[in-house]
């Protein structure tokens, strides 16, 4: 098991009233799962995603990332817990516009403290694995959708995470484009990488090996 | 990581042109002021710092008790001497007697050159006090013989175009030939000796028997005198047996002395003897601070403004495993940055404006302080309080920001940094520049009420200069008629000193109506011929004015005197006897106060009389005609009567102007502080507009749509500048007020404070920030609203 959610809400007061974003969450992915996460707009999806992520808090219930609890650890804990073990990719990228291809897969590095020369070899892996050694000194507004995904994805991977979280992944490409990433996560996947994506689409939900519903906050069902 | 910083602040530099360069100009200009005013400042710390044990060297000076104290930095002739035998606390003491405008003659290959110089008559141990050496380096200097005299390299230059001079001779005064028996180096700005030419003690007779004698009769400011104390003294101590001296050498003198011994250090301070107003150099530190706090605060608002645009960066980065103190750093490097570009800057604008600088406060600031160890450790400080104090406002801001928020773009305007903090920095930019507009317009405003108000005699198209000393009253009397006879000249006069003239003053005491003791009150003596009052259209309001005959013994009185003497009517004097210098002489009439001094001094008790031995100056009124012909006349008559003589003029509405150069150079100071502060704090607000206008371009867009127009577009936009610049001008004008009544305290003849410099300070802020605000605003709001709504 690599983490477990349970009775989790989350609120917000709006008007006097409470709306909840999330409605009494009880969830649990072992290791080696590809999820799927389906629904709505506005479903909670991405709330749910963030919440698993440890970037937004939650106003209830329990939640359990690798026998430790998240709810009651102090932030810097937390970064440190999702920093170590988490990999975020984007429906839009996020990659930092400033700095290069190799420069935005190292960030991760240097947050961790690695040494210069584990860096380079650790980069080097990644550019070589995604075929991206000849763009490394490119800008991502050089870059098409496509390629700006693989960076990112590039750049969740490079330091060996136990998760990756997908906010729609392939929400911003072409469906050929769109294909390669999701066969790029079964790979992943099939290499042992824990994989939690958020999709509109079913097809690729397809290729996840549990899907989960969401309406309105709340699971309404899995399969 | 260091490396990553550097890297990513540098593209973001790049990237962001317009606020960077807004950011790096107004702290270039906060540096370049900086480093401006810390070289002035230590300009002035430096003076006399130069010599060996400076400690332990004092000036002397005396008090004298004449109804109020009169502080006067010299001492009897006699003094030196006497301190010098009687006491044991001196290791030298040794007389400086200065002289302006003394005739030099140098010979030259065809014939001789003649020079008007200044120079010091100094005993030899004068050089064993100053650290003023010889080209060489040594001290051997050799000046205790009559006729000997020491020159600087460079006036040796200037006199004899060469700078081995040793051996030269040169002629004083048209009288003793004075050989060179060393060349000095080139006396530092930075001392309070102004003089070049150094000619021995033994030669002082040449300008006067008094100051060559041991006399304890009297003082005049010409001599000084300096001790250079031995080791461990107690300064009160001395001064307490000083106390006894007077009782010796002076036991009838009616004005009581006191001696006192001036620290060398607090002879450039003190104001009692002319020295610098320490406030002077307190308050150009206050406004170099003041303009880098502006130049920082636009750093700090458009720091925190820009965090918006940084937000997708900043929520990457957390979400990557940045924490807070990353972000936080990662700000601080990119401050540091800027911080350092704009330094480069503002030292390279330093350099190139350090000429126009000293131009124009009449400085001698050199630009090789820039690379003393105390500069550069100044400049380093400065340079990391500014970075840390504009970078960890917005660094602790942008560290905070919540990642979820910062990716959705979801920012407000708390998470970007408090408006309520950006609001009160503005307000405090506004409030400094509208105070030092306020200063600059009160300060120009006193000028001219002092320069061009009625100061009670005619200084328009007066034309002075110097009688030659020794000048037989014959020749003297022959000079006028032929100047009174020239074509465009109105009025002749000789005189003591013109009206206005401070440093032609000549203090003295009086006996009135044969009363049994001097008069407690100091009168200043202004010797005249007949056309004196006519020529500086001073009305007689009491009796008559005297008739041009010394022999009559008649003397004038001004109200002030007949106010000191405690009698109320200008007609009482009249008729009544006054003793001055040892002569009877009778009041024959009462003439109106003028100003003869600044208008931080209080009108004087003034007396006129003629007296042909005084006279020291020429006063000539010009008509409307071509000047230029007639001072070329003046100067012909001049060079028949004087051949030996060299004709300097000087006009005396500039005379009466120069008493202000400490307030002209506040003016100008202030002139130009306020106008670089206002123009800090508009690239400030530029800066905030743009950002301001990015943020609401939606908002814009919608308000077009649903049928605004540009005006009330502008409106939206700049009302809330104009509320702040309205309150910056209520805190700023009691501040200001406060502050300029205070200074207008030191003047006894002041201009008052009114509304008008206030309202023009705020108006011209408000109307300067408008024109900011409306470029940016009106392109915004004539742009096509489709553009700005689109959506991604």
């Amino acid at each position: 098991m690599i983490l477990q959610l349970k009775d989790l809400f989350k609120w917000v007061n709006s008007g006097g009233q409470r709306i909840f974003l999330l409605n009494d969450i009880d969830f649990t992915v072992n290791e080696g799962e590809f999820i799927s996460i389906m629904g709505p707009s506005g479903s909670g999806k991405t709330t749910l995603l963030n919440v698993i992520g440890m970037l937004d808090n939650f106003n209830e219930g329990e939640y359990t990332f690798l026998e430790e609890s998240v709810h009651t650890l102090k932030e810097k804990h937390r970064a440190k817990l999702y920093k170590e073990y988490i990999g975020f990719v984007f429906q839009s990228y996020h990659l930092i516009d400033e700095l290069t291809v190799y420069e935005n897969i190292e960030t991760p590095l240097l947050y961790k403290n690695y040494k210069s020369s584990e860096r380079k070899a650790m980069v080097a892996d990644m550019l070589d694995r995604f075929n991206i050694v000849g763009k490394k000194e490119l800008f991502p507004s050089q870059l098409s959708g496509g390629q700006q995904q693989l960076v990112g994805i590039a750049r969740a991977l490079v330091s060996n995470p136990k998760l990756i979280l997908a906010d729609e992944p392939t929400g911003n490409l072409n469906s050929t484009q769109s294909e390669e990433i999701m066969e790029l996560f079964k790979t992943l996947n099939r290499q042992g990488v824990t994989i939690i994506q958020v999709t509109h689409s079913e097809s690729n939900a397809a290729y996840g090996s549990r899907t989960l519903h969401l309406k309105d906050g709340v699971i309404v069902n899995t399969h | 990581m260091l490396r990553n910083y550097f890297k990513i602040a540098w593209r973001n530099l790049i990237k962001r042109k317009v606020f960077t360069t807004i950011n790096i100009l107004g702290l270039a200009i906060g540096f370049s002021s900086s480093v401006l005013i810390y070289l002035f400042i230590s300009h002035h710390l430096s003076f006399d710092t130069f010599h060996e044990d400076s400690d332990k060297i004092y000036r002397v000076t005396t008090e004298e008790d004449m109804g109020q104290i009169h502080r006067l930095a010299t001492a009897p002739p006699g003094f030196a001497k006497v301190f010098r035998e009687e006491f044991d606390y001196a290791h030298k003491v040794a007389k400086i007697v200065r002289q302006t405008n003394l005739i030099i003659d140098v010979p030259k290959a065809n014939g001789t050159a003649k020079f008007k110089q200044d120079l010091s008559f100094v005993e030899a141990d004068f050089f064993k006090i100053f650290n003023f050496p010889l080209v060489d380096g040594s001290h051997n200097v050799d000046i205790s013989h009559p006729n000997t005299a020491l020159i600087t390299a460079q006036k040796a230059l200037e006199l004899f175009g060469q700078k081995d001079v040793v051996g030269e001779t040169f002629v004083l005064n048209n009288d003793k030939t004075i050989k060179i028996t060393g060349v000095l180096k080139d006396v530092p700005k930075t001392t309070f000796l102004n003089t070049e030419i150094f000619i021995s003690f033994q030669n002082v007779k040449a300008i006067g028997n008094f100051m060559a004698s041991e006399s304890w009769g009297g003082i005049t400011s010409n001599l000084q005198c300096f001790i250079s104390l031995k080791p461990k003294q107690d300064i009160a101590a001395i001064e307490t047996a000083l106390l006894e001296l007077p009782k010796k050498y002076r036991p009838r003198a009616k004005n009581k002395h006191i001696y006192r011994l001036q620290p060398l250090s607090d002879i450039h301070f003190n104001t009692d003897y002319g020295g610098l107003s320490p406030t002077f150099l307190i308050i150009f530190g206050v406004i170099g601070f003041f303009l880098i706090s502006i130049a920082s605060i636009n750093f700090i608002n458009i720091s925190t403004a820009q965090a918006f645009y940084r937000s997708k960066e900043i929520g990457v980065r957390k979400v990557l495993g940045s924490l807070k103190q990353h972000l936080f750093w990662q700000f601080l490097v990119e401050t540091f940055l800027i911080s350092v570009l704009a330094a480069i800057i503002g030292i390279v604008v330093t350099a190139l404006v350090l000429p126009a600088f000293n131009n124009l406060f009449e400085l001698e600031l050199s630009l090789k302080s820039l690379f003393e160890f105390k500069f550069i450790a100044f400049f380093s400080v400065l340079l990391g309080i500014v970075s840390l104090l504009a970078g960890s406002y917005p660094g602790i801001l942008i560290a905070r920001i919540a990642p979820v928020l910062a990716l959705k773009g979801k920012l407000n305007a708390h998470d970007t940094g408090g408006a309520f903090t950006r609001k009160v920095l503005v307000v405090t930019q506004f409030s400094i520049a509208i105070i030092l507009i306020v200063a600059t317009l009160v300060i120009s405003k006193q000028i001219t009420y002092a320069v061009n108000g009625d100061l009670g005699f005619e200084k328009a198209s007066v034309v002075m200069f110097d009688i030659p000393p020794k000048t037989k009253q014959t020749t003297l009397n022959t000079l006028k008629a032929r100047l009174k006879n020239t074509t465009g000249i109105q009025d002749v006069s000789s005189c003591f000193g013109s009206p206005g003239a401070a440093e032609n003053n000549w203090g003295i005491t009086v006996k009135y109506n044969n009363r049994p003791e001097n008069e407690a009150f100091s009168t200043t003596l202004k010797a005249g011929d007949i056309e004196y009052l006519k020529l500086f259209k001073i009305p007689v309001i009491a009796g008559r004015s005297f008739f041009n005959d010394d022999k009559t013994k008649e003397i004038l009185v001004n109200e002030k005197f007949v106010k000191n003497l405690g009698l109320t009517s200008v007609e009482d004097v009249l008729g009544k006897s006054l003793q001055l210098q040892g002569q009877n002489t009778t009041i024959v009439g009462v003439f109106k106060n003028f100003h003869n001094q600044k208008f931080t001094k209080e009108i004087e008790a003034t007396i006129i009389t003629p007296h042909h031995k005084w006279y020291r100056e020429i006063a000539v009124k010009l008509n409307y005609a071509n000047t230029k012909t007639t001072l070329a006349q003046i100067d012909d008559i001049w060079h028949e009567t004087f051949p030996n003589d060299i004709f300097e003029y000087r006009f005396l509405d500039e005379r009466v102007a120069e008493q202000y150069e400490t307030e002209q150079q506040y003016l100008a100071l202030s002139k130009l502080f306020s106008g670089l502060a206002i123009f800090i704090g508009c690239l400030g607000i530029y800066g905030l507009i743009l950002f301001f206008i990015n943020q609401r371009i939606k908002e814009i867009g919608v308000r077009k749509i649903l049928g605004s127009s540009i005006k009330s577009i502008l409106t939206l936009f700049s009302i809330d500048f104009i509320k702040l610049i309205l309150i910056a001008g209520v805190i700023a004008t009691p501040i200001a007020w406060y502050v300029m009544e205070q200074w207008l305290q030191g003047y006894v003849y002041r201009t008052q404070l009114s509304w008008r410099p206030f309202a023009i300070a705020i108006l011209s802020t408000l109307l300067l920030t408008l024109v900011t605000i409306s470029y940016q605003t009106i392109k915004a709001a004539m742009a096509n609203p489709i553009k700005s709504l689109r959506t991604e």
